[in-house]
């Protein structure tokens, strides 16, 4: 018989109601515990209020890739199109490529035929926006991985149905092998169990 | 979690406002209103043709406010929507001020006013003189003025070709009554708004007295049905008094933009008398930051679109570059009205766009306010930018009439001014907010 080397991840305790699960998250804030997360079927109201979790820092990044869509977009098409960057003393940029004005309808190919050149800034700043937005959230939230050591307790798959958890990760300086416990229990935590990872 | 308001922690009755604590406000409103008045009544015998383009923009430029209101209680009954059930009450007044507003738009029905602002009614009662001497139609009369008559001595005027084709619609009641002509149509645009304003201002009341939830229902199906004439009006009104300046001018998009301009102005109005009655110390039990987020989030959306359809209507027109479209931005990117035009891209969209972005900033009462503030500025400036224009042209005095901005001043303060008083001080007939409504808990306790 062999030994297994396991890490404990934290403890997992199980909640009846959707009230139940809020107002441990409220005790467990208020216990001053930073790693740790809710597990529920479908999305709380007010839940990262009673959590206590700060504004993600997302629409920050979402903001910059936006703004880079639109700076892209409006770079490109001046280079190409406009004298907009020798009028400027920057010439030498648009030796880069070929300038090739598209004169349509006698409009001007100085920087005042920008609104012909709206529609693909607009274009590239939703553009750069989306994928700011769904690869900056996967890197956040730290997907995609190949498994999570929760998926080793045999109760916590009802996650996805009826089943309402808070998980306090060991890695928390405040976690205790007591303390913690206690205050799950306090809190009315039922089933807690000490989640253990594989090493 | 805040404390969970319930009906019994709101006072019985409602909130009734007292006009003498917003005295401030409302007797500024009224000194604006009545020397606006004064000084309108001066301009109007002394300066008729320019002042006319005045007070078609001041007419306008309030018009749009109490049509937004009307759209804000249409969509907010329609979409069955319980968050705004605290503030539905400034809407549905803003609504109401419909009537009073017609009676101040009346000026425009006088012959003397249109001959100003609208050429082709001008064309249209030549012709009607015509037919009425030749015994023909007025349709055929305006034929005879496109290719001229050398022996009637009328010099052929090929322009008056697009009045003939439009004949079916843009037409006026003179020796002859067709059944929608612009004069009908003046008036039933507003019948059709105060109809919709008194009616749901009628089931709120009503509901005030039994707090029976079927007046909630019977609103919704009013809405979904009046919608639709809602859309109709305000897309036809804005055509009938701003797109006919220049009849031979057209844009499809005239209406929705027009409409956007009304939706977010009015929402910007709202939000800035929530405000004050606020700090006047009513209110305060019902609206939260959630309602400020709620509406600013709206305010956001508006912006968006008004900016989405503003540009489409200029990308199209200015690119196509077809001589008929292409005239009216022609007007509006030369001279010093291209400067205007800048400033409003930059200030109606980008400005309020980069300040709205932001979730802490839409929560944020005072920042909210000074935001409406830079917006109802900007949809005057939009408004202003849209008849404006086209009055030194029409009336052959170059594209800007030195010292006219005074007339304009003086029909905004009338109109406004006296918009204002009236609005403000009507705020008193009833209580603040609909207090028997069965989803105002939902309202005040909202999350969003």
């Amino acid at each position: 018989m062999s030994t297994t080397l396991k890490r404990v991840h934290g403890y997992l305790a199980e909640f009846d109601s959707v009230q139940e699960l809020y107002h441990a998250a409220e005790h467990v804030r208020d216990a001053g515990y930073q790693r740790w997360d809710v597990h529920s079927p479908f999305p709380i109201h007010g839940m990262d209020k009673a959590m206590g979790v700060s504004r993600s820092k997302l629409p920050y990044l979402v903001f910059c890739g936006g703004i880079t869509g639109t700076t892209v977009a409006f770079i490109l098409q001046t280079i190409t199109q406009t004298n907009f960057w020798s009028s400027i003393g920057l010439g030498f940029l648009e030796k880069i490529v070929e300038t090739y004005p598209t004169v349509v309808q006698g409009k001007p190919t100085d920087i005042w035929t920008l609104p012909a050149f709206f529609p693909v800034m607009f274009e590239l700043t939703i553009l750069f926006s989306a994928f700011t937005t769904l690869f900056g959230l996967l890197a956040l939230i730290g997907l995609p991985r190949w498994n999570h050591p929760l998926f080793a307790s045999k109760r916590f798959p009802k996650f996805s149905d009826d089943g309402f958890f808070v998980c306090i990760e060991a890695r928390d300086p405040k976690f205790s092998q007591e303390g913690t416990k206690s205050l799950l229990e306090k809190a009315g935590g039922k089933n807690i169990e000490l989640v253990e990872d594989e090493v | 979690m805040s404390h969970h308001v319930t009906f019994n922690d709101l006072p019985q009755g409602g909130e009734k406002f007292e006009p003498a604590k917003g005295g401030k406000l409302i007797g500024s409103l009224g000194l604006v209103g009545l020397l606006g008045l004064i000084a309108s009544g001066y301009f109007f015998f002394a300066k008729t043709d320019t002042f006319a383009y005045s007070w078609l923009f001041a007419v306008f430029f309030t018009f749009t406010f109490v049509v937004g209101g009307c759209f804000w209680i249409l969509l907010h009954s329609a979409s069955n929507s319980s968050w705004g059930v605290a503030v539905r009450r400034i809407w549905e007044n803003l609504a109401n001020m419909i009537l009073a507003l017609g009676i101040l738009a009346t000026p425009l029905l006088i012959p003397a006013v249109q001959k100003p602002l609208y050429e082709w009614m001008n064309h249209h009662r030549a012709a009607a003189e015509h037919a009425h001497h030749d015994h023909s139609t007025v349709k055929e009369a305006l034929h005879h003025m496109t290719v001229g008559d050398e022996a009637k001595k009328i010099e052929a005027n090929p322009h008056l070709h697009i009045l003939v084709e439009k004949f079916g619609y843009l037409n006026i009641s003179n020796h002859f009554l067709p059944p929608f002509s612009w004069q009908v149509r003046f008036v039933l645009y507003f019948l059709i708004l105060w109809h919709i304003a008194r009616t749901l201002r009628g089931k709120s009341l009503k509901q005030e007295q039994d707090g029976d939830i079927k007046h909630t229902i019977a609103a919704r199906a009013f809405s979904c049905r009046w919608l639709l004439f809602y859309a109709l009006t305000v897309t036809f009104a804005s055509v009938d008094w701003l797109m006919s300046l220049d009849y031979n001018w057209f844009s499809t998009m005239w209406g929705v933009y027009i409409f956007a301009g009304c939706a977010w102005a009015s929402m910007a109005l709202s939000i800035l008398v929530l405000t004050w009655l606020r700090g006047l110390g009513y209110l305060n039990k019902v609206v939260t930051d959630e309602h400020y987020h709620l509406m600013g989030k709206l305010l956001f959306a508006f912006t968006v679109f008004w900016g989405y359809i503003a540009f489409s209507q200029y990308f199209l027109i200015w690119y196509a570059n077809i001589t008929e479209e292409t005239r009216f931005y022609l007007t509006r990117n030369t001279e010093a009205w291209r400067g205007v035009s800048i400033f409003i891209v930059v200030g109606h969209f980008v400005g309020p766009f980069l300040l709205l972005l932001s979730q802490p900033r839409k929560k944020n009462p005072v920042v909210v306010s000074l935001v409406c503030i830079w917006i109802l500025f900007m949809h005057l400036v939009d408004i202003y930018w849209n008849v404006i224009p086209e009055r030194g042209p029409s009336l052959g005095l170059g594209y800007w009439v030195p010292g006219a901005w005074v007339q304009d001043l003086a029909a905004l303060c009338a109109v406004f001014g006296t918009m204002g008083f009236l609005y403000l001080r009507g705020l008193a007939k009833y209580s603040l907010y609909p207090w028997r409504d069965p989803r105002l808990i939902e309202s005040v306790n909202v999350v969003n």
